[in-house]
């Protein structure tokens, strides 16, 4: 007994901060600096990192499955040769050339499409609501297509695309009309929204000579193949960029789960925070969109693994990114692999998945707070 | 625990162009229990959305010592005044612990996520609001009086010398609605200043030091409720007529013998 106190008292005068136990589920840093009446402490969520922990050794194992396998299959070994700058040559090119930039845009698009979701969802405190549903997906690939199919316009993609996604995120929330970006009259809207995009890009495939029409064809379903060069780059600083700005706003985040007038009860400012949460949510779509196309399902199994794999303590973006990416990486290999020589493009694999993901979402018993 | 006084001079708050609340002037007294009662429709929770900014005034301001709530700012506010809405609800699967905690909110930040204050405030809050043994318990395998009781103790973590709550009890049974109202006395006893919107004319009596009766918007009467409220009193609000008696042991009004007004007029 004596000595337990002692022992205390001795790691006080070390760490210099008030005693506190953490709470359920938590690791607790405090230490003394010099600002603000000096006690700090930091939570660390152990639920989140074990998610993070995981998804990430996941991601990794798998990105080593997607540089091996393809047309021409690799050992592990010769893998990570290839990686190096040893080994095979061909092996050397096929891994560093042609899988190893496919990969970085397989996690990015994944992990944007991730985060933008899981954004979404929290806004709208609504599940269903991710980008690819509520249409901003199909606006960003109609801008960007008709970019390609040439409207006498010389702008990139990327540009295109951010353009198109913000068009449909605004034509989404206009139509609402004073509904917000909470409740189904948002979703409804955005779903209409999206159509209409879609239609807009397939007349545009439509009065095209058909090898233009082919240049374009993979932004219509979703494909890692043809990468606009510079959007790839594009993405990973926008991704940089948003990651930061929605781990920023995860506090506000995770108060915005409550009712607004609760949320607003305990100092979030709510009506500017939810335009920040949908501006990088509309960014990461519009940027990602421009690399792979409208992969829209990413951002809904994403988020969903994420959540299952955390706690409801918090919202999680760090375990959306990588599960996105993860979902992302796994579909193109699959993609790739399944019908070798022939590829299936990655927008088709997770519609294929995602598809009966979103009906079971739908039949499952009603969980409250969601509707 | 310092006090706070809220106040309004010349409130209007509207709903589009429809007024809500017409010019309204009113002081709260300090560390007591103001029920604000009145009919459906009359501007209660609208009233209560005011004083909690969360519906801007179009014209008048609400007054927290002297000072505009408008230019508050929303951290600065969050830790002088507290609400609980009608419409609370929380992420799912959260524990009623993890509940409590959200109501520090207000007093962290980025390094300082969790302090001994914070902890030692959250246990008396599950203390007071009689929480402890539920504190690890998801919120959606409760009871309704539990999961009211359990966002009180949020707002009672945030700590704030004033509390607002919308009709805690509308969905409650006698027996709950009774440990809600004993947990608002309590609150004031310990210094707070607790407003509160009632449906119920006769708990609002029972358990409010002071009252409000809004009718369309306008204050009809003011004051303790032994005082203010009389037989015209509640058929200006509920076009009710009553008899009132004293309730034996407490002394507070109670409504007998209650029907529709001008019921026995109409024949003659």
């Amino acid at each position: 007994m004596r000595s337990g106190a002692s022992l205390n008292e001795g790691r006080n005068a070390v760490v210099g901060a008030e005693e506190a136990d953490a709470p359920v589920g938590h690791w607790r840093l405090a230490w003394r600096g010099p600002l603000r009446g000096g006690a700090y402490s930091i939570l660390v969520d152990r639920r989140a990192l074990a998610a993070a922990g995981l998804l990430l050794s996941t991601l990794l194992v798998a990105s080593l499955a997607y540089l091996a396998l393809g047309s021409g299959t690799l050992s592990l070994f010769e893998v990570v040769a290839a990686l190096a700058g040893h080994g095979d040559p061909m092996a050397a090119f096929l891994v560093q050339e042609l899988r190893l930039p496919r990969l970085a845009a397989a996690c990015l698009t994944g992990a944007a499409f991730g985060v933008a979701g899981c954004l979404m969802q929290t806004l709208a405190r609504n599940r269903l609501a991710t980008p690819g549903i509520i249409g901003i997906d199909n606006g960003a690939t109609a801008f960007a297509v008709a970019s390609v199919v040439g409207l006498g316009l010389s702008l990139a993609p990327s540009a295109m695309a951010l353009a198109g996604a913000t068009t449909a995120a605004a034509l989404a929330f206009g139509l609402a009309a004073g509904g917000g970006t909470r409740g189904y009259r948002f979703i409804v809207a955005g779903i209409g929204v999206g159509a209409v995009f879609e239609a807009i890009t397939q007349l545009l495939l439509a009065k095209v000579a058909i090898d233009t029409a082919n240049a374009a064809y993979p932004w219509t379903v979703g494909s890692l193949n043809a990468r606009p060069a510079g959007a790839v780059a594009l993405l990973a600083v926008g991704l940089v960029l948003g990651m930061a700005a929605a781990l920023w706003l995860s506090r506000a985040l995770s108060l915005l789960r409550f009712s607004d007038s609760v949320a607003s009860g305990f100092g979030v400012l709510v009506a500017r925070r939810r335009w920040q949460v949908l501006a990088v949510s509309v960014m990461l779509t519009g940027l990602a969109v421009a690399v792979a196309g409208p992969v829209g399902m990413v951002g809904l199994i994403g988020p969903e693994i994420a959540r299952s794999l955390s706690s409801p303590r918090g919202v999680p973006l760090v375990a959306s990114a990588l599960a996105g990416a993860l979902v992302m990486v796994l579909s193109d290999l699959a993609g790739r692999v399944l019908l070798a020589p022939i590829e299936i493009p990655v927008g088709i694999i997770t519609a294929v998945v995602g598809g009966p993901w979103l009906l079971w979402i739908l039949l499952r018993p009603a969980k409250r707070n969601l509707a | 625990m310092s006090h706070y006084e809220l106040a309004t001079h010349d409130l209007t708050l509207r709903h589009g162009r429809a007024t809500i609340i017409d010019r309204l002037a009113l002081t709260l007294p300090v560390g007591k229990v103001t029920a604000i009662v009145g009919p459906n429709g009359c501007g209660k929770s609208t009233l209560l959305s005011g004083l909690a900014r969360l519906h801007a005034p179009s014209q008048g301001e609400v007054l927290l010592d002297g000072r505009d709530i408008q230019r508050l700012p929303a951290r600065e506010l969050a830790r002088r005044l507290a609400l609980l809405p009608q419409e609370a609800n929380a992420p799912e699967g959260l524990t009623v612990a993890e509940l409590v905690r959200f109501g520090r909110q207000p007093h962290q930040g980025w390094l300082r996520q969790w302090s001994a204050e914070d902890q030692r405030v959250v246990r008396e809050a599950l203390a007071a609001a009689d929480v402890i043994e539920l504190a690890e318990r998801p919120l959606d395998t409760l009871s309704g009086g539990q999961r009211q009781r359990a966002w009180i103790a949020m707002t009672i973590a945030q700590q704030t010398p004033l509390l607002l709550l919308d009709e805690p009890t509308s969905a409650l049974d006698l027996g709950h609605q009774i440990e809600v109202f004993e947990l608002v006395r309590r609150l004031a006893a310990g210094g707070r200043t607790v407003v509160v919107v009632l449906h119920d004319l006769v708990s609002a009596c029972r358990y409010a030091d002071h009252l409000l009766a809004l009718r369309d918007g306008q204050l009809v009467a003011a004051g303790p409720p032994s005082e203010v409220v009389t037989v015209d009193l509640v058929r200006h609000l509920y076009d009710i007529e009553c008899t009132l008696i004293q309730d034996p042991h407490t002394g507070s009004p109670l409504l007998a013998n209650v029907r529709r007004a001008g019921r026995f007029g109409e024949a003659g």
